[in-house]
């Protein structure tokens, strides 16, 4: 009797054997993925969502190109180091600004050569898989662009990452190369994209073309910087696009949807979830204890230098926008001005006011906002086209076109039409011309991240950071500060991409 | 016994009947009876065993002593036991009334120890084991018997994740980290079932700590942080023992720190900001928190049983209400084990565990610690002290300086935190012996826990007040499946006793969660409980994770002449969660032991009661690989287009196809002195671990392409090196008073061997969010793990540093923080970063005292750790000139007062510096007690068997230099993969509690 009752214990609980195999549930194995054209747009979307990261538009990247310009000064004297060694021309190979969006840069890389990637998988109407795809190359190239103007050669990954040891070796490519490689990506996107994206979240055949024509004039090569812009001028209409009457109506996230004038935004709903979603633009630019907005004050972290307000024409409308004045300790208090601004840390200068005044439902302090983040406005195509032009035929009626519909629309103040900034006068020398669309440049897309492009591209900063710039920054040295160096973490573990920047 | 019972038997067990009623008394039996009296003083010994050599049947003695116990034959054999006396063997001839005097054993030597998957005599074992009985884990009240091991075992380091936090979590390391980033905590393993948690303090038998390798390897890839064997308590067959027992304890906060009040406040803040307007209140905010705290626990239980039956059974019931506002803890469990002696051979048992915690916590150590984000305490040091709790409007005020913050008692009291969690737990066992020595025992265990996490943050507070109140509930449930079988075979061999252990384990873990959020309500009343009503969906979120274990094990003993004894044990472990090419690994041990005291030359030395030498060497592993962490993956993100949440997907990890456990390599030295027939005991240990392959989260190249660039690969090797003293002496033994003594020191060393990357430094970020501050630790070759990384202050500036060139954000003008040029390149900055302190303590001890006299006693318990550092994020940000501040500025540098290492007022970067690390050294009298057992005449008359009335206080005293609020620091602790490197670090914890409790135990 007794062996029966061990056999039966045995059988009973003696045979849970198993083969030890993962079944998993609830996650995405590569391996069985890009089966249809909606499993390639969920991985193109993931590309632009890792856009909105703090790691890259959030924070890391947006606040980079403020305080690297001379537009933008630290405020708050005791904020991050590696902010102020940014904003000041120190920067070593440790950034704790630089190393996040050097990285996240590479992510929405990845992201898009996994999407390229798996779009191979995919049996479907070729025109339509294109068009899905061509966003992810536009996103490719978008990142790249930006990481070649800040860093010059860098590793170039246009396949998909499966294996470590295919690129942990990999060496560097030369900016000349990366910026030809981006060309052909958005050559691909200018011609799948649509003319007409659903939404601005994405991009379309202008706005492929709009960034050529950017390239195009940072390489210096005007012809085709021209042919670009004036290609999607001409298509304005069949591209959507054009210019807001109210320039306030740029800044204000409950207009974001209705908005033409964006060639591509980077969405923000006031949700945040791990690192996706969250921006910081109202907090690191908005007053310290403030409390004119729902959401608190700001932490003065981004405050332009009081020559950059005083010496804007105090007419234009367009400073109106960009500047906040005044603070408020509650609500309903009377308004305390700038020059007695009632924080420890808050400087005593107008603190900018483009990502706080209309942020739509936002988190504390502003962040998680609800702004739409224009990577690039119809007006600095309309500005690059009279760059360009002026290049190649001074004097133009037509470039001075460009820059004067800019200007008129800039003296609507909030629908009343004013006479400032009056329009350029025709005839203008080749050089004054030049410098007459800089300066627009300059106010137009004031901290609009695109202000240390500009600088760069010109090379500028010698005259910017001088003496009677803006920003006066005794360490910028134009031998080494035109670009960035990259976390040396990098080269430590791969030395092929030794030598890093000088810096 | 006759077939068609053993039928019958079968049946019930096929039907899972557990509750068995067949005593089978046979005719030819009579009865025995007798009284066990101890040699030293003639006493009755309540609860010896008395067993039939060669069976399972027996009894045991009552509270006189006495016993009865069943006989069939005359010549059989009865065997006398008890704890910490020699066994005694009677043949029962003709007499009916066998009265036995045992006598106190040499030493403990008889003490038995659990081992896993079966027992050991003390004298026999070759590994390092620690015992804990339970008068030590119930010398004074906490919640869990984690928190009651502490100072108890030598090498077994344990520390409250939060202070005195109702229900905080405890963390046990033994014999240091193993580990880098993988989980350092023991495997727990409580009457078989492993990886179970622990039942209360009072339910616990006896806590057995297996620390090296010989003891650890049967647990083979679980086994290198230390496997600590829970037996919980189980009835003995004679009479039944009711207790009832109860106490109840007043906290208070142990220390507070001093901060400035309204008037000092406001004469350092206008040295900050001029233009500062004062408030009118003047609040100590630590008050307004801080409250009597109260503790009362309530256990009754049930033991009893026949020959055939055992049970025990207890309820407890443990209510805390801890002393900042608004916190407090209930909880309940059952317990219950039964054990059946079907016949002769077989024996059934079953283990009943449910608990159900309810806590309602207050938020503390928070690791953003920025705008409306900051605990309750932290928050309570760095409000403002001129403002009151609400402002003239009735609305709670908010810090005017700093981040924006709420005031502590708003956040204390508007947010609600509730942690709901249950453990069901049942395992059962059959044993049969299937021929003379050979054993074959199963186990079957189920459990499951539920944790629910209720958190609403309402329109109040700053955080949610322009979402209009956040609601979330997270659910997870966790179900854990263990069957396993093995045998057990025990022979005389040759010049030897051979003993052999084989068997065959599977495991199945599942583990499922969600969370559910949303945001926007229209009334604060809802909480949590009502997320519909909110008008912003927050992205709902769920998982499931399965992993299975199956392994085979196996342990041989020989002991030869009770003298020499050899120990081999092996396990094979598969896992489904190791990678594709590593699913098993192999941890085999080995060990000698050497009793010289048995040796013809020591037998009958009067000094030497007992000498061993052990010496063990072997293989463990930590497993520490998440469920599908090897596989290649993508994953959702949120993103959202025109406003509107779209789907994306991106890249998150790489195949690993080679990622395996990590080994420690242990050897172990170890001497087990007895003199003077057992009054003094030592036990000393010496060990070298060496741990390779550690699962550790190497950095990918940043431009690899996935958001987290970080891969788990089996990079680096680490080292321990410990001794370890426990010694215990019977300092007076008298009839009428006794002393003995149980002190426990040992000292750790660890060290970093090998770094991945060419051992570049690995340098982590702990502080809290709002300080922006980057790299506050590093891990270093050569170094231990968790030294804190930073720049040496060298006091304050007192002349102008004109010669630093190039430095951003560093003072240099007088007033200032002076922090030293490193490598004196004249330009200050993060390459200045040096390491500036070492968590890690030299040594930790436990002593403790149990004093007798007639029907009092006294229990004196130390508990300490020397030689650690504390870097404190509490005191920098106090610091920084963003809060209040401690009453250290009023010495703050001024131009008149110079002579001081306290700079002047000031807003300052936070950096990370040694003006922060303080020696964390404390000696903490962690228990005193006295007790009053009635005289047991008067005791009976009012119908008790035992009654002790006692009062003690916990905490009292403490001898430290830490400035801080209390030198038991675990910040950012919480995390299994950070806690082996995250040490020493103090937050804003919850504050440290002394208490004074008064208690009786009453056994009916």
């Amino acid at each position: 009797m007794k062996k029966y009752i061990i056999l039966l214990l045995l059988s009973v609980f003696a045979t849970s054997c198993t083969d030890l195999e993962e079944k998993p549930v609830g996650l995405i194995a590569p391996e069985t993925y890009f089966n249809n054209t909606s499993e390639l747009q969920a991985a193109v979307n993931g590309s632009y969502g890792l856009m909105s990261a703090e790691k890259y538009w959030g924070r890391s990247l947006t606040l980079t190109l403020l305080l690297r310009s001379d537009m933008c000064d630290i405020g708050n004297i005791s904020t991050n180091v590696e902010r102020r060694e940014v904003n000041n021309f120190s920067v070593n190979d440790n950034n704790a600004l630089i190393t996040p969006l050097w990285q996240q840069s590479y992510s929405i890389i990845g992201a898009a050569n996994q999407a390229i990637d798996g779009s191979k998988k995919i049996v479907a109407d070729p025109a339509k898989i294109n068009a899905i795809v061509a966003e992810a190359y536009f996103y490719r190239a978008f990142a790249y662009y930006n990481l070649v103007r800040l860093f010059g050669d860098i590793p170039y990954i246009d396949f998909a990452v499966k294996d470590i040891s295919s690129v942990d070796k990999i060496s560097k490519t030369k900016e000349a190369d990366v910026y030809k490689k981006i060309i052909t990506d958005l050559e691909f996107a200018k011609l799948w994209l649509p003319n007409k994206a659903t939404v601005k979240a994405k991009p379309s055949k202008g706005t492929a073309a709009a960034y050529l024509s950017s390239l195009y004039l940072t390489l210096g090569n005007f012809q085709k910087a021209y042919d670009e812009s004036k290609y999607v001028i001409t298509n304005e209409a069949l591209f959507g696009l054009g210019l807001e009457n109210d320039y306030q109506d740029l800044f204000n996230a409950a207009k974001a949807l209705s908005l033409k004038e964006p060639l591509f935004t980077i969405d923000y709903t006031n949700i945040e979830l791990g690192d996706q979603g969250r921006d910081f633009q109202g907090f690191l630019t908005g007053i310290d204890l403030d409390k004119t907005y729902a959401w608190g004050g700001g932490f003065s972290v981004a405050v332009p230098s009081l020559k950059v307000y005083n010496s804007w024409d105090q007419r234009d409308y367009r400073r109106a926008v960009s500047f906040d004045t005044v603070m408020r300790v509650s609500a309903t208090s009377a308004p305390i001005p700038y020059t007695a601004f009632t924080s420890a840390i808050a400087p005593k200068r107008p603190h900018i006011a483009k990502y706080q005044r209309f942020a739509g439902p936002a988190g504390l302090n502003g962040r998680t906002s609800s702004n739409n983040y224009a990577t690039m406005r119809y007006a600095e195509v309309l500005l690059t086209a009279a760059e360009a032009l002026n290049e190649i035929t001074p004097a133009t009626s037509e470039a001075n076109g460009y820059l004067n519909r800019i200007l008129t629309r800039a003296r609507n103040k909030g629908g009343k039409i004013v006479s400032y900034p009056p329009n350029v006068v025709s005839g203008l020398s080749q050089a004054d011309f030049r410098k007459a669309v800089l300066e627009q440049r300059r106010l137009e897309l004031a901290f609009e991240f695109g202000r240390w492009f500009d600088i760069k591209r010109l090379k500028i900063g010698v005259e910017a950071f001088g003496p009677t710039g803006f920003e006066p920054q005794s360490k910028f040295d134009p031998s080494k500060h035109y670009y960035f160096p990259f976390p040396a973490i990098d080269i430590t573990r791969n030395p092929n991409l030794a030598p890093n920047n000088p810096f | 016994m006759l077939k068609n019972q053993k039928i019958k038997v079968a049946k019930w067990y096929l039907l899972g009947f557990f509750i068995l009623t067949g005593t089978i008394v046979n005719a030819q039996q009579r009865k025995i009876t007798g009284k066990i009296t101890s040699g030293t003083d003639s006493m009755g010994l309540p609860g010896a065993n008395v067993l039939l050599k060669g069976s399972t049947s027996g009894s045991s003695s009552d509270i006189d002593g006495s016993y009865s116990v069943l006989i069939s034959d005359n010549k059989t054999v009865l065997v006398f036991n008890y704890v910490g006396y020699a066994a005694k063997e009677i043949t029962v001839g003709d007499s009916n009334v066998i009265n036995v005097v045992l006598s106190p054993a040499v030493g403990s030597l008889e003490e038995v120890v659990v081992v896993g998957y079966g027992t050991r005599k003390k004298s026999d074992m070759t590994g390092s084991v620690s015992k804990v009985k339970a008068s030590e884990l119930t010398a004074y009240p906490v919640l869990s018997s984690e928190q009651a091991l502490q100072g108890r075992a030598a090498g077994v380091n344990v520390q409250s994740n939060n202070g005195g936090e109702p229900g905080a979590p405890v963390k046990i390391r033994i014999r240091g980290g193993n580990s880098i980033n993988a989980s350092g905590d023991a495997l727990i393993v409580v009457d078989g079932f492993v990886g179970a948690s622990m039942p209360a303090p009072e339910d616990v038998a006896s806590m057995d700590i297996l620390k090296d390798a010989s003891a650890t390897a049967i647990y083979g890839s679980r086994g290198s942080n230390g496997v600590i064997l829970v037996t919980s308590k189980k009835g003995k067959s004679g009479q039944t023992t009711i207790e009832f027992s109860n106490s109840t304890s007043t906290q208070q906060v142990n220390n507070e720190l001093n901060m400035l009040n309204s008037d000092q406040f406001y004469n350092y803040y206008k040295n900050i900001l001029p233009t500062y307007k004062r408030g009118t209140a003047n609040t100590d905010w630590q008050d307004v928190i801080y409250r009597s705290g109260f503790v009362s626990n309530t256990q009754l239980s049930f033991a009893g049983g026949t020959d055939a039956i055992k049970y025990y059974v207890s309820g407890n019931y443990f209510k805390q209400d801890g002393v900042v506002i608004n916190s407090n803890l209930e909880r309940y469990t059952i317990l219950s084990n039964l054990d059946a002696n079907v016949t002769s051979k077989l024996k059934v048992g079953l283990n009943f565990f449910k608990s159900h915690i309810e806590n309602n916590g207050i938020i503390s150590q928070t690791n953003t610690g920025g705008t409306g984000s900051a605990g309750v305490v932290s928050s309570a040091y760095r409000f403002v002290p001129d403002l009151g709790i609400y402002d003239a409007a009735g609305v709670y005020s908010l810090n005017t300086i700093g981040d924006v913050i709420d005031n502590p008692y708003a956040t204390a009291m508007e947010n609600i935190n509730d942690r709901i969690n249950d453990v069901n737990r049942i395992n059962f066992y059959a044993a049969y012996e299937i021929a003379k020595g050979l054993e074959f025992k199963t186990t079957f265990g189920l459990s499951s826990e539920t944790y629910k996490f209720g958190k609403y943050q309402p329109s109040t507070v700053v955080a949610a007040r322009a979402q209009k109140g956040i609601a979330s509930v997270f659910n997870s449930s966790q179900t854990n499946i263990i069957s396993e079988n093995y045998l057990t075979y025990k022979t005389d061999l040759w010049v030897g006793k051979f003993t052999a252990l084989a068997g065959y384990s599977y495991q199945k873990n599942k583990f499922e969660s969600s969370t559910a959020a949303a945001s926007g309500f229209v009334t604060d009343l809802f909480s949590y409980h009502n997320l519909g009503g909110g008008a912003i969906p927050i992205k709902p979120q769920s998982n499931a994770t399965i992993s299975e274990l199956a392994s085979l094990f196996g342990r041989i003993n020989y002991d030869i002449q009770d003298k020499y004894l050899i120990t081999f044990t092996g396990r094979r472990d598969g896992s489904s969660s190791f990678s594709k090419n590593y699913k098993y690994g192999f941890f085999p041990s080995g060990a000698l032991g050497w009793n010289v005291n048995k040796e013809s030359f020591l037998e009958n030395s009067e000094t030497i009661s007992n000498l061993k030498l052990r010496a063990s060497y072997g293989l463990t592993g930590n497993p520490s690989i998440d469920p599908y962490e090897t596989l290649a993956k993508y994953s959702d993100i949120y993103a959202s287009s025109g406003d509107v949440s779209v789907n994306a997907v991106v890249p998150t990890n790489f195949a690993n196809d080679d990622l395996k456990w990590e080994t420690t390599y242990q050897w172990n030295f170890g001497l087990d002195l007895g003199l003077f027939t057992g009054r003094i005991n030592l036990s000393v240990d010496y060990y070298m671990s060496k741990t390779k392959d550690l699962l550790f989260s190497n950095p990918l190249p940043l431009y690899i392409g996935i958001p987290n660039p970080v891969q788990t690969q089996n990079i680096g090797e680490l080292e321990n090196k410990g001794l370890e003293f426990s010694l215990n002496t019977k300092n007076i033994v008298s009839d009428s008073f006794s002393w003995t003594t149980d002190f426990n020191i040992a000292f750790n060393k660890n060290k970093i061997l090998k770094l991945p990357n060419n051992n570049a430094d690995v340098r982590y970020a702990t502080a809290p969010g709002s300080f922006l501050q980057p790299d506050s630790q590093v891990l270093r070759v050569g170094q231990p793990v968790g030294a804190f990384y930073g720049y040496i202050y060298d006091g304050v500036i007192q002349t102008p540093r004109t010669n630093l060139t190039s430095s951003t954000g560093f003072e240099i003008a007088p007033g200032g923080e002076n922090f030293r040029d490193v490598n004196g390149d004249n330009i200050l900055n993060s390459s200045d970063k040096t390491i500036i302190g070492d968590p890690n303590p030299d040594y930790i001890l436990g002593f403790n005292n149990d004093f007798k006299y007639k029907n009092f006693d006294m229990n004196i318990f130390f508990q300490g750790s020397v030689g650690g550092e504390i870097l404190s994020y509490t005191l920098l940000e106090l610091g920084s000139g963003t809060a209040n501040a401690t009453t250290d500025a009023l010495n703050a540098w001024t131009p008149t007062n110079t002579d001081t290492d306290v700079p002047s007022a000031k807003v300052r970067t936070k950096f990370i510096s040694s003006r922060f690390v303080y020696d964390a050294s404390y000696i903490r009298l962690k228990n005193i007690s006295i007790g009053y057992n009635l005289p047991k005449d008067f005791a009976t008359k009012i119908g008790l068997s035992r009654a002790r009335f006692y009062v003690s206080a916990q905490n009292l005293w403490t001898l430290t230099e830490y400035p801080g609020a209390d030198p038991e620091v675990n910040y950012l602790n919480n995390n299994n993969q950070n806690s082996n490197r995250n040490l020493g670090l103090d937050y804003g914890s919850y504050p440290n509690v002394e208490s004074i409790t008064l208690g009786f135990n009453l056994t009916f």
